[in-house]
């Protein structure tokens, strides 16, 4: 069922453990090969702590985090993100979101934050459509 | 206009790189790693019976997957007529060597079907610096990736990196921590405040002229005109007089919730500062409050409130 | 000598409103000027001066360059961020009255929404200032925070809610709704909402502070006896005044005996009651700062629309509805139509007295305009010649 949205609800809190194998799948399935995302030696020597999340998967968790809310009914129509600090492995990033603005065609904008210890990894809006 | 922005229009006056194809069309093994790893349980990409149901009419791609369509792979070049990567082989060579990913703003008009094949162009939208930040001297640098299914456009893409020239101390992490803090800026005026508190001292001023107490301080007394001023040393306590529980935006060196008080002192005058020890919740005007010192470095020593043991709070 | 009488507005030009204007703030001071002055039906040779905010980051001589304006005779610049609008024309005012030019131009153009955003946390402010230096490293940096901290005594003494707060939210989005050129066109609120919006700075939700916008505003003034020559109906300065209160600070005026006035707005009251011999029961239209929703429920006070904490009772029953005893900003205001430091309402101002306007209240002869409040303030009475 897709949910009924309203002005001001808050998303519940989502943590996603940024183990290295996750680092890694979700970089070679968004077809990143960049070696600071799988090759933690060439990271550090890169003045990396580890190896960290690509932009593409944090897009993706983005989306996910609210689609997993809203529904398979909500149609997703932007995602966009200001990048922070680098997520890296073992970190747990934690996800946070509010619905911020309402338009009359169905159309809302969901603010999100994910967190981790170094701090704000990403903060965006994602416009998401529930149809009525 | 320097070499960097000279170079810049350049490259944005030519505009659009030629369409560059996708590896493969949009398909399902590649959608089932994506959801795999990234851990994405919307049945709209994987179940055909929900995807009809949302209307899809037929599976149907992750809209966030747009960019991977079209990534180089493990052996990629960038095409000769990339915006992005000539401009930054122009800051690599103005000794502008590193780069971070600062936004990516993607717009979907669209969700994309299996066996549809997209394409990409990119263009140069601006190049802004140099600009001091925290890294490091650099250039902002925007393109713009627009998606196409033939000659739909599906879907777009406003990117933004940052270009920088390394601090001289690597991640200056050190750094960053006391520039997180707003610091107060301290004059003839005001150093005998922010002198107390670094001693454990809540200092009012006091006219030595007429004894007016005064808070925020001043040179001339505006009873007596005199410019004499002095202080006492509060007793530290007081009660709320209103205060504020501040949400959003973020503050520099504060996680949110935090409240921030206007506590009137027993001595007469009113004073802000952060309440801690507290749930926001539970604040009220009146509640009785005694100061805190909290030491942020060797040179700054705040003033906050906490409730007063025995306060009734 | 009075200024009253003497000067008029002759023409009103604003860019669009938007989030993202993607052009210069000094196109957007140009574009408005220009389009002002096409409302006048006058030249840029016409101008001898212009009036604009100190935050405005285009110069006088810059606009002047873009429009071809060749000589100026006068130019000036307020202070104290939104308190300047109203200022702005009271400037010109004077320097039309005195002799000191014959046609000025009030301007403000900003990316307030792209580019620099008063909402953010003002770092850069609280560096170099000793005023500041109070507030924001104690963690009170946002002009939103700042209003709540005034906001929640006004509540404790005198009784008022968060829904006293949502109720001018509403019907400032419920003007905007019909007025096209406005943001949040189409989009009105209820009261429901208001009180489900998120928090921003208790007391204050998200749909108590006004929206950042990106745009620009142009004013053109000029005398009364030259106005009736032009080719729109003048709006006559009535009045035009500038006030500061007693230890008076930008924003945080918090150790003044009582915090639940503003008695800087209680100084241009007086002046403007004044300088127009009229009074609250003739204003027709009120165009009030509405930053934020608490203080225009006290800018009612200090007008003298109603005593001091019953603005919540004044304004039940429809009051400030378009056929209501005080229509309040029939454009929608900054919460509605645009945030453009004020100047919008001024230009909403002179519609309203041409009968012009997207919402037209029936029969105005005078309007009240106020500029950004908490801080150092202005307003204007406008009236038909």
């Amino acid at each position: 069922m897709t949910r009924t949205l309203n002005l001001g609800d808050s998303l519940p809190e989502v943590h996603v453990e940024a183990t290295p194998t996750f680092v890694i799948s979700s970089a070679i399935a968004t077809r990143d090969f960049q070696d600071v995302h799988h090759d933690r030696d060439l990271a550090v020597a890169r003045g990396s702590k580890d190896i960290f999340v690509n932009i593409l998967t944090t897009t993706g968790l983005v989306q996910r985090y609210v689609t997993d809310w809203a529904g398979p009914e909500a149609l997703v129509r932007a995602v966009d993100i200001r990048l922070g600090a680098p997520c890296y492995a073992h970190d747990t990033l934690k996800f946070f979101g509010q619905v911020v603005e309402r338009f009359d065609d169905g159309v809302y904008v969901v603010e999100v934050v994910g967190r981790t210890p170094q701090g704000d990894h990403v903060v965006g809006t994602v416009r998401i459509e529930v149809p009525a | 206009m320097t070499r960097v922005e000279e170079e810049a229009a350049r490259i944005a006056a030519a505009g659009e790189s030629a369409p560059r194809l996708a590896r493969d069309p949009v398909n399902l093994p590649m959608v089932l790693n994506w959801v795999e790893a990234i851990g994405d349980a919307n049945p709209v990409y994987t179940d055909p019976e929900a995807a009809e149901k949302a209307g899809h009419g037929g599976l149907v791609a992750p809209p966030a997957m747009i960019q991977v369509w079209t990534m180089g792979g493990l052996h990629g070049q960038r095409s000769s007529d990339d915006p992005l990567g000539a401009m930054m082989a122009v800051l690599d060579e103005a000794g502008y060597t590193s780069v971070v990913a600062t936004n990516s703003d993607q717009t979907y008009h669209r969700y994309l079907r299996q066996g549809e094949h997209v394409a990409v162009t990119t263009r140069l939208d601006d190049v802004v610096g140099p600009k001091r930040t925290a890294l490091g001297e650099g250039w902002f640098v925007t393109t713009r990736n627009t998606w196409y299914v033939g000659d739909e456009v599906v879907a777009e893409m406003r990117f933004r990196v940052l270009k920088f020239r390394p601090a001289e101390k690597p991640a200056a992490v050190a750094e960053a921590v006391p520039a997180a803090v707003i610091r107060p800026a301290v004059n003839h005026d005001t150093e005998y405040f922010w002198q107390g508190t670094a001693l454990g001292e809540l200092r009012i001023q006091r006219c030595g002229g007429c004894g007016l107490l005064r808070h925020p301080p001043g040179p001339m007394c505006p009873e007596c005109g005199a410019t004499k001023p002095t202080h006492l040393v509060s007793d530290g306590v007081g009660e709320v007089y209103s205060y504020v529980v501040h949400h959003h935006p973020r503050v520099p060196g504060r996680a949110t919730p935090f409240v921030v008080a206007l506590v009137e002192l027993d001595e007469g005058v009113r004073m802000l500062g952060e309440l801690t020890g507290i749930a926001p919740d539970d604040v009220r005007v009146g509640l009785p409050v005694e100061v805190v010192f909290t030491k942020v470095d060797d040179d700054l020593t705040m003033p906050t409130w906490r409730p007063r043991a025995g306060g009734g709070s | 000598m009075s200024v009253s009488g003497a000067a008029a507005v002759v023409g009103i030009g604003a860019t669009e409103f938007s989030k993202d204007s993607g052009r210069s703030e000094l196109r957007l001071a140009a574009e408005a000027v220009r389009d002002a002055l096409t409302d006048a039906g006058l030249e840029p040779s016409d101008v001898d001066g212009l009036v604009s905010f100190t935050m405005d980051s285009n110069t006088e001589i810059a606009v002047a360059r873009e429009l071809g304006i060749p000589e100026l005779t006068f130019f000036s610049r307020i202070h104290y961020g939104g308190g300047a609008a109203c200022a702005t024309v009271q400037q010109a005012a004077m320097a039309v009255a005195t002799g000191m030019a014959e046609v000025v131009v009030c301007y403000r153009a900003f990316n307030e929404r792209s580019g620099h955003r008063f909402g953010q946390v003002q770092t850069a402010a609280a560096v170099g200032s000793v005023d500041n230096s109070w507030s924001y490293p104690m963690g009170l940096g946002t002009p939103a925070a700042m209003v709540a901290m005034f906001a929640r005594r006004y509540m404790h003494a005198h009784g008022a809610t968060s829904e006293d707060f949502g109720r001018i939210a509403v019907v400032d989005r419920k003007h905007a709704a019909t007025n096209p050129k406005a943001w949040f066109h189409e989009r009105p609120i209820t009261l429901e909402e208001h009180q489900s919006s998120r928090w921003i700075a208790e007391p204050l939700r998200l749909l108590d502070c006004c929206q950042e916008s990106d745009g620009a505003v142009a004013i053109v003034v000029t005398s009364a006896e030259r106005a009736r020559d032009l080719r729109r109906p003048p709006a006559v300065i009535r009045a035009a005044a500038q006030g500061s209160g007693t230890d008076q600070f930008t924003m945080t005026s918090y150790y003044r005996d009582d915090l639940t006035g503003l008695p800087e707005m209680g100084v241009v009251a007086k002046a403007l009651w004044r300088q127009s011999g009229l009074g609250p029961s003739d204003v027709d239209v009120a165009v009030l700062y509405d930053h934020f929703t608490p203080f225009v429920l006290v800018q009612l006070e200090e007008l003298g629309f109603c005593q001091r904490g019953e603005a919540r009772h004044f304004i039940a029953d429809g009051m400030l509805e378009l056929d209501g005893g005080l229509p309040l900003n029939p454009h929608g205001g900054q919460l509605g139509e645009a945030y453009v430091h004020g100047m919008n309402g001024i230009a909403e101002a002179v519609r309203q007295v041409r009968g012009t306007a997207a919402n037209q209240v029936r029969a105005v002869a005078h309007v009240l305009v106020t500029a950004g409040t908490g801080v150092p303030t202005s307003g204007l009475v406008l009236g038909v010649d």
